[in-house]
């Protein structure tokens, strides 16, 4: 039952264990994917500040090379001025500044139609960067129109600086040029032509290229109308990727987002022909010609980092998860354990309180105390420990009360088997023996066997014959019970060796005549012994002075004594731990003798002839008392056994002898007591004849002895100044 | 105390009179002996006229009692007074005797 439930449990707590391991995991997981997307958040706003930076200072860079273009033409503004009357010395500054400025692939000054006459109408001083060499030629002519150019237009008609969009190098048509022109004045300060200087694009190409955020990012600057003035190489880059992203930047129905300068402009890419995404940023900074700088940068490589991150998110969760289980099934492992020494403490709790129920149900009932006028009798135990080592017990047999106080070495349960048996044993001994120095011998012999553990008992055993008031006694290393009277005093117990030491130790026993009404008292150390917090003893001063108050106050009743020393002894312990078992019996010697109203007495030899003299004389006194007939004939046959046994056990054959028969009645009982002179005999320890037998097995004879305890109320013998006093009694009504 | 045997219709009858403590045992028991002997034929005891008896007396009717039981005989008890009984019943000797 109790290994199901262990079981049950287990499973229970194992469920438990995976929910919480379970519900810690949803919750690790959900703080890392809040932690990425947060990760997310930063690093693209990270990345729009770095980006937005990068175009700044790509746009310092580019401004810079531009300008040095147009401060290359402002500079030879006033030159043109002075050389305009002399038409062929325009092919000498166009030639010099390709020459001075090698971002410059090529220069032309083109005059409004018609203003060299002697030209012809188109006028063109052209000069290119070529390979082979820098050449120097007249370029305009009718093939060769620049007058319908837009450019050329512009750049005269509003009088003003003209970028132009990219276009394909006539020469070399995989390089794009852009061309920066400006309009040329005469003295009047009236346009009169142009002048336009080629810029490679490869030049701002490795402005652009040069350094990026990450390895696939890339620039791109496309011209006011969207065309694409200079990206990344063919050989970095696929063009197809190059002309989709300048598409995307050229659709306005694309969403941007756009900052809040109003110059930075984000977009989202998402190629699903390979796969890539991204981010584009892009600005337009007014500087360049309302030119548009855009880098272009791949999700993948932005967020890498998170990656890495994640995975060891990840592996970190993992670890964690797993020290985690680990703690949770150490944990429950733990508390199995814990619960299973905890069974087995409450199991041997409850064995312990059973073990006390049977050891306290060994101790006499308070009812069988209570029957009697002569004796009165109260014990009490409190074991140190669940059980203990500490034992009393009473009965009467005979008109005798046996009694006995103990202490066993040691405490617990060891101690309380070891009482177990010595309790069993003098009840046993006991029943047949009523001797307490034999039954100290024999005790003491059953002690000593097999005692391998060494544990002794100090042991008092007292048989107070209660007719007489005599108390015979004998001690086993006990503490002497005290006379509580009219004063106190110790009874002068020899100590002796205790039971189990010595085995052919001689166990003598002492005789003391109690007087009625007073008390026996017997305890153990536990009392003189009880301690309280200071490590004081109770001792026998403080004991005596209990005794001696209940004496003057004259409430010596057994129960009166114990529960005034057991107040006295708690108060004193107050709440210091018991430390040892405390133990007291108390006897109260309470007979009174009645006034005899009819007695007489006959002696006879020890023959069976006398019997019929015997059977005459019970008649007689019966008849004087006008018993009716049963009794008288129940009385008759009792006296008769017992004088029979008498003749024929106490007296070996051949010898003579007397037996006296007193006779002797009061109110309410009659008694013969029966002395003869022969041995020892006490037909109180003859064992009881079955009569349950079969004819066959059922022996002649042993129904003597039987038959006086069956018809009479009380039987006791005593061996008193070498006679045997045979005691018989039976309660009548007159 | 008189023992009376008589032997009729093939059965014993056994009359006991008077008292019989242990001072008479030993005469009765006598007299009873040569019942020890009888084989085959069923023994009454006729305990009408006996007032008495002791565990003396109670010895004497068991020995009778286990010779009998060796030999196959019945040994009948008739007429117990009420104080007999009483014995008998203490004794267990009620179950062990056929009582009439």
């Amino acid at each position: 039952m109790e290994k199901r439930n262990i079981k049950a449990w287990d499973k229970v707590r194992a469920r438990g264990g995976i929910a919480i391991l379970i519900t810690a995991a949803a919750f690790m997981l959900m703080i890392s994917g809040l932690q990425q997307t947060y990760a997310r958040k930063q690093i693209r706003k990270g990345l729009e500040k770095t980006a937005e930076m990068e175009l700044i200072i790509k746009t310092l860079n580019i401004k810079s090379v531009l300008e040095s273009v147009e401060s290359a033409l402002n500079n030879h503004a006033w030159e043109i001025e002075q050389l305009l009357p002399y038409p062929d010395s325009l092919f000498g500054l166009t030639q010099r500044l390709v020459e001075q400025n090698p971002t410059l692939d090529g220069c032309c000054i083109a005059m409004v139609p018609d203003y060299y006459p002697e030209k012809g109408r188109l006028f063109e001083p052209y000069t290119i960067r070529r390979d082979s060499g820098i050449e120097t030629y007249q370029l305009g002519s009718e093939e060769h129109d620049y007058s319908t150019n837009l450019v050329f237009i512009e750049t005269i008609e509003q009088d003003t600086s003209v970028w132009s969009e990219p276009y394909p190098n006539p020469e070399e048509p995989d390089v794009t040029l852009v061309t920066h022109t400006h309009p040329i004045h005469d003295k009047t300060g009236k346009v009169v032509g142009s002048i336009g200087v080629d810029l490679n694009t490869e030049w701002l190409g490795s402005i652009l290229n040069s350094r990026h955020l990450y390895p696939s990012s890339y620039n791109l600057l496309l011209s006011e109308e969207g065309h694409l003035i200079c990206g990344p190489d063919a050989e970095t880059v696929n063009p197809q990727e190059v002309d989709m992203m300048v598409a995307l930047l050229n659709d306005s129905t694309c969403s941007q987002n756009v900052s809040t300068s109003g110059r930075f402009h984000t977009l989202n890419f998402n190629n699903k022909e390979n796969g890539s995404k991204g981010f584009v940023y892009s600005m337009s900074p007014g500087a360049l010609n309302s030119w548009r700088l855009a880098v272009v940068n791949y999700k993948d490589e932005v967020f890498q980092p998170l990656k890495s991150l994640r995975w060891r998110n990840l592996l970190l969760t993992l670890v964690g998860l797993l020290v985690f289980a680990f703690i949770i099934q150490r944990s429950a492992h733990n508390l199995n354990k814990l619960e299973k020494a905890n069974l087995e403490k409450e199991r041997i709790d409850n064995e312990l309180n059973i073990a006390k129920n049977i050891q306290m149900d060994m101790l006499p009932k308070a009812e069988q105390k209570a029957s009697r006028e002569d004796v009165d009798i109260y014990g009490s135990l409190v074991p140190a420990k669940i059980v203990g080592g500490d034992l009393y017990d009473h009965f009467i047999r005979d008109e005798k009360l046996f009694f006995c106080i103990g202490d066993v070495s040691g405490k617990g349960v060891p101690a309380a088997l070891v009482m177990a048996v010595v309790h069993t044993l003098f009840r046993s001994i006991s029943a047949h023996e009523s001797h307490p120095g034999r039954i100290m011998h024999i005790l003491n012999e059953n002690a000593c066997q097999g005692n391998d553990t060494n544990m002794f008992v100090t042991f008092f055993i007292g048989v107070l014959d209660l007719p007489t008031g005599k108390l015979r006694y004998c001690n086993a290393g006990h503490n002497g019970p005290f006379i509580v009277g009219n004063s106190i005093r110790i009874l002068p117990a020899k100590a002796n060796l205790p039971l189990g030491v010595v085995d052919d130790m001689v166990y003598v026993a002492q005789e003391e005549i109690l007087a009625p009404n007073e008390a026996l008292f017997l305890y153990t150390d536990g009392v003189t012994e009880a301690k309280n917090s200071q490590h004081e003893q109770f001792d026998m001063t403080r004991l005596e002075k209990t005794l001696m108050g209940l004496v003057v106050e004259g409430a010596i009743t057994p129960k009166h004594l114990i529960d005034k020393v057991n107040e006295q002894v708690n108060a004193f312990v107050q709440d210091a731990e018991q430390s040892d078992d405390l133990t007291m019996l108390a006897i109260q010697y309470t007979r009174k003798a009645k006034d005899i109203i009819f007695q007489d007495t006959l002696t006879i030899s020890n023959k069976l002839s006398e019997i019929t003299r015997l059977n005459t004389f019970v008649i007689s006194a019966a008849d004087a008392l006008h018993l009716e007939m049963g009794l008288t004939s129940k009385l008759k046959l009792a006296v008769e056994e017992a004088v029979v046994n008498i003749i024929d056990y106490a007296y070996p054959s051949g010898t003579d002898g007397t037996i006296e028969i007193h006779f002797e009645a009061d109110s309410d009982c009659l008694r013969f007591l029966i002395t003869d002179t022969g041995s020892e005999f006490d037909p109180t320890s003859v064992s009881k004849a079955d009569t349950t037998l079969s004819v066959e097995d059922r022996p002649i004879g042993g129904l003597g002895v039987f038959l006086v305890r069956n018809l009479m109320d009380n039987i006791n013998y005593e061996r008193l100044g070498g006679k045997n006093i045979l005691r018989l009694e039976k309660r009548y009504k007159q | 105390m008189n023992t009376n045997i008589t032997e009729m219709d093939g059965k014993y009858v056994v009359e006991l009179e008077g008292e019989l403590d242990t001072a008479h045992a030993l005469e009765v028991e006598e007299a009873m002996q040569p019942l020890h002997e009888v084989s085959g034929k069923a023994i009454t005891i006729d305990c009408t006229k006996l007032e008495y008896i002791a565990s003396s007396g109670l010895r004497i009717l068991l020995g009778l009692l286990k010779s009998a039981k060796a030999k196959d005989n019945k040994v009948v008890l008739k007429n117990l007074n009420d104080d007999i009984k009483e014995v008998f019943k203490m004794t267990g000797f009620i179950d062990l005797f056929v009582i009439e």
